[in-house]
C-alpha cells in the first residue's frame, strides 16, 4: 500500500464544476490513465483518496492537494504524466511525493488558505484609500456574521447565531489597484476546525468600510494552503514525516 | 464566428457546468464555409439529454464525417433561460458558442411529448421562426426524430423533416443531398425537401395534406405534390453488427441520470405486449454479436473510464447470449471494479444467479413490471408472465439478501376492473409475505416494497390505439383507492400524476390541429411541462379552451377501426390488420406468444424486411 500526495490546480472553464464533480472526474482520470489505485471493500467501491478542502464553485487555485492510495509504487515522473494526460484541460497535477502511512489526514492538518480576491469598485479610489479601508477593517475587534444553524433533529426549525468572523481573518492587503479594479490578498482561517470564505470577507468588507464593491465582479483564486507544524505554516507537502 | 462571451454568466447560474461543451470525448473542430453545422437538440436539461444514447450515437457518427459539426443543445434551465434574455444570448452550440440560429440544420430528438414546448422555447430562444412557412433560405432547417416522431402531426407546422425509424443511415443520406445543394445559387428549401421526400424514412409535413370531415375526425391525408409518396415507410438498421457504434463516450463533468457506459445488446421486442409502442415500432428483433460488444466494451472502458456499463435493450433478459456476455464482463473487469446494470429484466425468465455474480461487483435494487394486478387483466395486455413467476423470482431474490424490491404498475388499462386494482395490493403483500416466510439467517433485514403505478396511455401504432384513456375523474378515483388499499408500513406506494398523463394522451395520439394549441401554450408559457414544479394544468386547459379545440376528443374518445388515423399514412411496418387482431384478442384475454416462438404476422417482416425476421 503506497500513499502518494500531490497539489494540483483549477483554472479556466473547469472552476465551475463542483468538489464532487472533481472527486468524479479524478476517479475516471485514474482509470483511463491505469493508474494502480486502491479500492473501498463493500458494494460500492471507490478508489482510495481523500482531498484537502472543497474547493467552492467558481474558485480557481494553484494549492488543491490531493492523498491517492496505490496498489502499486509507481513512478513520480510517470504518475504526474500520465495522470496528466487524462484530467481535463484546468485540472493539472503539479507536484507528487510518496507520504507516511503514518501522515494525518489532509483534511485533519489545513489550517490556513491564501487567496486573491478580484473585484470591481463602483467608483475608482486611490491606492491610500483603499489601504486606509482595509487598515480600518482590520482593526474591528468584532466582524459579525449571521449564521443560520438547523436545530438538532428538527429539519425545519433553524436558529440565528452570530458568530465573530475577526479572529478567522490572519492577514488582508492590497495586491493591485488599477482605477476601479482592485485585488485583494487575504489570508484565512481554512479547514475542519475553522473555515472562513473570502466571499464573506469581501461582503463584510463592503459593510464595514467606505469602499463600495460590485459584489457580482467578484472573483476568487486560491494561492496556497497551509497546514501547522510547530507553530509555523508550512504546505501539505513540506515537513513531511520520513517514509 | 466568434465564441459567445458567457464566463461571467456562468458564475450567476446552479449547475454551470452544464453549459461548458468541453467534457472528455466532446468533439471541437475546425469551421470553414463548406461545413454543414448541425445542432443536436435535445427537448430537456443537460441531465437528462445526456443520458440519451440516440444523442451519444448520432453526435459521433456526425462528427466522423468529413465536412460536418455537430454540436449538443440542451434546454438551458429557467435561471439560464433568464440570464440569456438579459444578455442578448442566442441559443448556442455548446461546443463552438456559436448561435444555432447559423446552423444547418436544427435537430430534435422527440422523446416525451411533453417535451413539445421545450422544443418550440428552444426555436424562440434560438431566433428562429417557430412555423416551417415562415423560415426561409436563411435559416437552419428544422429536423426531428424519435420515438414521438413516429406521429409528428402534432409538431407538423414547425418542423421541415421528420425521419421515421433509426437514423444512422437516413441521416447521412439526408446530409449528403444537402451538401450537393448547400452552395448552388438556385438552392430552394422546397425543392430540396421534395428531393429528400423519396428517401425510405424520410417524411416532408408540408407536401401533405390533411382534410377533415363535419365530426372533427380525418377524412383524409394526401401528398400535395406530384411524385411523394402515399405512405411513408419506417427506416431499419439490417446488420447491426455492421452499423456505427461509438467506442467513446462524452463523459459529463455533473451527475446524469444514468452516467455510465450503455452497451446496446439489441434492437426490436419478441414479446409483444399490447401497450407497448416501443414494442411495435423498433421491430424486428435485432442482436449484436458477442464478438462485437466484446471489442466495444474494451475500447468504451479505455475511453472513458467509466466504473458502470449498462446492458440496454428492450428486454435485456432475451438476448440470446446474455449469459456468456455477463460472464464475459465479470472475469474480464471485476479486478478493475466495473460494475454491470441490467435493466428491463423480465421476472419470468430471470437470471437471478447471473445477477447474484453481478452483485459481488457493486450492488443494485431490483425491479420487477408486472404492469397489472391481475392474471386476467395480465393477459389482456400481453404480459406474459404469472404470479408464481413474480413468487419464485422474490423468494429467491430474498433468500440472496436483496431487501429492496420495486415494482411498476399501470392503472387505467383497458378492461380495468376495481378486481385487477386489488390485484396489485394482493401482489405487493403476496411479496411481503415471501419476505417473512424466507429464512432468517438469509434474508436482509428492513425489508423494503415500492409500488408504483402510472396511468395508461393508449399510443399510436399499438393494438390500443384506438382505446379511451379514463377520464381524470377515474384515475383520481382509482390512486385514491390504491393509497386506501396499500397502508402498510413495508409497502411504499407512489403514483403518477395524471394530470400530465392526460395531456401525453393528447399529443401522443394528436392531429395537426394541435400545432396551434402548442404554439399558444408556449405564448401562454408552457414549458419544461414534464416538471412537475413548472407543469401547469390549468393554463393547458385554458390555452384549449382559447384554441376552441376539446382535448378530451384525444384522449377520451374510443375510435373506430374505419377512423382515418392522424398517423395513417406512416407505416412502421406493422399492419393495421395485425393490431385490430391484437385488440380483439386483447378483449377476449386471449394471449400471442413471443414472435420468435411463432410469427404472428404483424407484417414487419413482409414491408421492412423482406422474408424472415
Amino acid at each position: 500500500m503506497y500513499k502518494l500526495r500531490s497539489r494540483f490546480s483549477k483554472n479556466g472553464d473547469i472552476i465551475f464544476i463542483s468538489h464532487l464533480d472533481v472527486m468524479r472526474v479524478f476517479e475516471r482520470a485514474l482509470r483511463r490513465a491505469n493508474i494502480p489505485i486502491s479500492y473501498t471493500k463493500g458494494f460500492n467501491p471507490h478508489p482510495i483518496m481523500a482531498f484537502a478542502t472543497a474547493l467552492g464553485l467558481g474558485v480557481s487555485s494553484d494549492a488543491e492537494y490531493i492523498d491517492i492510495q496505490l496498489d502499486e509504487k509507481i513512478e513520480l515522473y510517470d504518475f504526474i504524466k500520465q495522470l496528466n494526460n487524462a484530467l481535463p484541460k484546468g485540472l493539472t497535477i503539479i507536484e507528487s511525493s510518496y507520504i507516511s502511512s503514518k501522515e494525518e489526514s489532509l483534511m485533519s492538518v489545513i489550517k490556513r488558505s491564501v487567496y486573491l480576491v478580484n473585484f470591481k469598485l463602483k467608483d475608482a479610489v486611490s491606492k491610500e484609500d483603499i489601504i486606509n479601508e482595509l487598515n480600518k477593517f482590520k482593526n474591528l475587534e468584532d466582524i459579525p456574521l449571521e449564521k443560520e444553524k438547523k436545530k438538532k433533529g428538527k429539519r425545519k426549525e433553524k436558529t440565528i447565531q452570530i458568530v465573530n468572523i475577526r479572529p478567522n481573518i490572519y492577514g488582508i492587503e492590497v495586491f493591485s489597484l488599477e482605477e476601479r479594479n482592485a485585488i485583494i490578498k487575504m489570508d484565512l482561517a481554512a479547514g475542519s476546525v475553522a473555515n472562513l470564505k473570502p466571499e464573506i470577507v469581501i461582503s463584510k468588507i463592503n459593510e464595514h468600510t467606505r469602499l463600495d464593491i460590485e459584489l457580482d465582479t467578484i472573483r476568487i483564486h486560491r494561492i496556497k494552503l497551509f497546514k501547522e507544524v510547530n507553530g509555523s505554516f508550512v504546505t501539505p507537502l513540506e515537513e513531511l514525516k520520513t517514509l | 464566428m466568434n465564441r459567445l462571451e458567457i464566463h461571467d454568466i456562468l458564475f450567476k447560474v446552479e449547475k454551470p457546468a452544464r453549459y461548458l461543451g468541453n467534457e472528455l470525448n466532446s468533439v471541437h473542430k475546425e469551421v470553414d464555409e463548406s461545413t454543414v453545422r448541425f445542432a443536436f437538440c435535445f427537448p430537456d436539461i443537460y441531465e437528462i439529454g445526456m443520458s440519451h444514447l440516440g444523442l451519444q450515437i448520432l453526435y459521433k457518427l456526425l462528427n466522423k464525417q468529413e465536412n460536418v459539426y455537430c454540436e449538443r443543445v440542451f434546454a438551458p434551465a429557467l435561471d439560464m433561460e433568464q440570464e440569456m434574455k438579459e444578455n442578448n444570448i442566442p441559443l448556442f452550440g455548446l461546443e463552438s458558442r456559436n448561435p444555432i440560429k447559423a446552423f444547418d440544420f436544427i435537430g430534435f430528438t422527440l422523446q416525451y411529448e411533453l417535451s413539445y414546448t421545450n422544443l418550440l422555447n428552444m426555436l424562440e430562444l434560438a431566433d428562429v421562426p417557430l412555423y416551417s412557412k415562415d423560415r426561409t433560405k436563411q435559416h437552419p432547417l428544422i429536423i426531428v426524430g424519435g420515438p414521438c416522431a413516429y406521429n409528428p402531426e402534432p409538431i407538423a407546422d414547425f418542423v421541415d423533416i421528420v425521419i421515421l425509424g433509426e437514423a444512422e443511415e437516413v441521416i447521412l443520406e439526408i446530409i449528403n443531398a444537402y451538401k450537393k445543394r448547400k452552395s448552388e445559387e438556385s438552392f430552394s428549401r422546397r425543392d430540396f425537401l421534395i428531393e429528400i421526400a423519396t428517401i425510405q424514412g424520410v417524411y416532408i409535413p408540408c407536401l401533405y395534406d390533411v382534410d377533415y370531415n363535419e365530426d372533427d375526425t380525418i377524412k383524409g391525408i394526401n401528398p400535395n405534390t406530384e411524385g411523394i409518396p402515399k405512405r411513408v415507410t419506417k427506416r431499419i438498421i439490417k446488420n447491426l453488427d455492421d452499423a456505427f457504434y461509438p467506442e467513446e463516450f462524452i463523459v459529463p463533468y455533473i451527475n446524469t441520470v444514468h452516467d455510465r457506459i450503455v452497451l446496446e445488446i439489441f434492437r426490436g421486442c419478441a414479446r409483444g405486449c399490447r401497450f407497448c409502442q416501443a414494442g411495435i415500432i423498433y421491430r424486428p428483433v435485432r442482436e449484436k454479436g458477442f464478438d462485437r460488444l466484446k471489442g466495444l466494451t474494451e475500447k468504451l472502458l479505455e475511453n472513458t473510464g467509466y466504473e458502470e456499463i449498462s446492458l440496454a435493450s428492450l428486454s435485456t433478459s432475451d438476448y440470446s447470449k446474455l449469459d456468456m456476455l455477463v460472464r464475459h464482463l465479470i472475469d474480464e473487469y471485476k479486478g478493475d471494479r466495473v460494475g454491470i446494470s441490467l435493466p428491463s429484466l423480465r421476472l419470468d425468465n430471470i437470471t437471478l444467479q447471473l445477477i447474484e455474480e453481478i452483485q459481488k461487483i457493486r450492488k443494485t435494487g431490483l425491479t420487477f413490471a408486472p404492469e397489472a394486478g391481475s392474471q386476467r387483466l395480465r393477459d389482456v395486455i400481453n404480459k406474459g408472465l404469472t404470479e408464481e413467476d413474480l413468487q419464485s423470482a422474490v423468494k429467491k431474490a430474498f433468500s440472496l439478501g436483496w431487501t429492496s424490491i420495486k415494482l411498476y404498475f399501470m392503472i387505467g388499462l383497458p378492461t380495468e376492473i376495481y378486481e385487477d386494482l386489488e390485484g396489485i395490493g394482493q401482489l405487493a403483500f403476496k411479496v411481503l409475505d415471501a419476505y417473512y416466510s424466507t429464512d432468517k439467517e438469509k434474508r436482509g433485514k428492513a425489508i423494503n416494497i415500492t409500488v408504483s403505478a402510472s396511468t395508461f396511455v393508449p399510443k399510436p401504432f399499438t393494438p390500443f390505439q384506438w382505446e379511451p384513456q379514463d377520464s381524470l375523474e377515474a384515475i383520481h378515483q382509482k390512486q385514491r383507492f390504491l393509497v386506501e388499499n396499500i397502508k402498510n408500513k413495508k409497502i411504499t406506494f407512489n403514483y403518477h400524476d395524471a394530470k400530465t398523463s392526460f395531456l401525453e394522451a393528447v399529443f401522443a395520439r394528436g392531429d395537426r390541429r394541435l400545432s396551434r394549441v402548442l404554439a399558444q401554450g408556449l405564448k401562454a408559457g408552457c414549458k419544461f411541462d414534464g416538471w412537475m414544479e413548472h407543469f401547469d394544468f390549468d393554463r393547458w386547459m385554458q390555452v384549449f379552451e382559447e384554441c376552441k379545440i376539446d382535448p378530451t376528443f384525444y384522449a377520451n374518445r374510443r375510435r373506430d377501426y374505419d377512423e382515418v388515423l392522424p398517423w395513417d399514412h406512416i407505416d412502421v411496418g406493422v399492419t393495421k390488420k395485425y393490431l385490430i387482431k391484437e385488440n380483439e384478442k386483447a378483449r377476449s384475454g386471449e394471449v400471442t406468444v413471443d414472435c420468435r416462438s411463432s410469427c404472428s404476422g404483424c407484417g414487419v417482416n413482409k414491408g421492412i424486411v423482406g422474408g424472415i425476421c
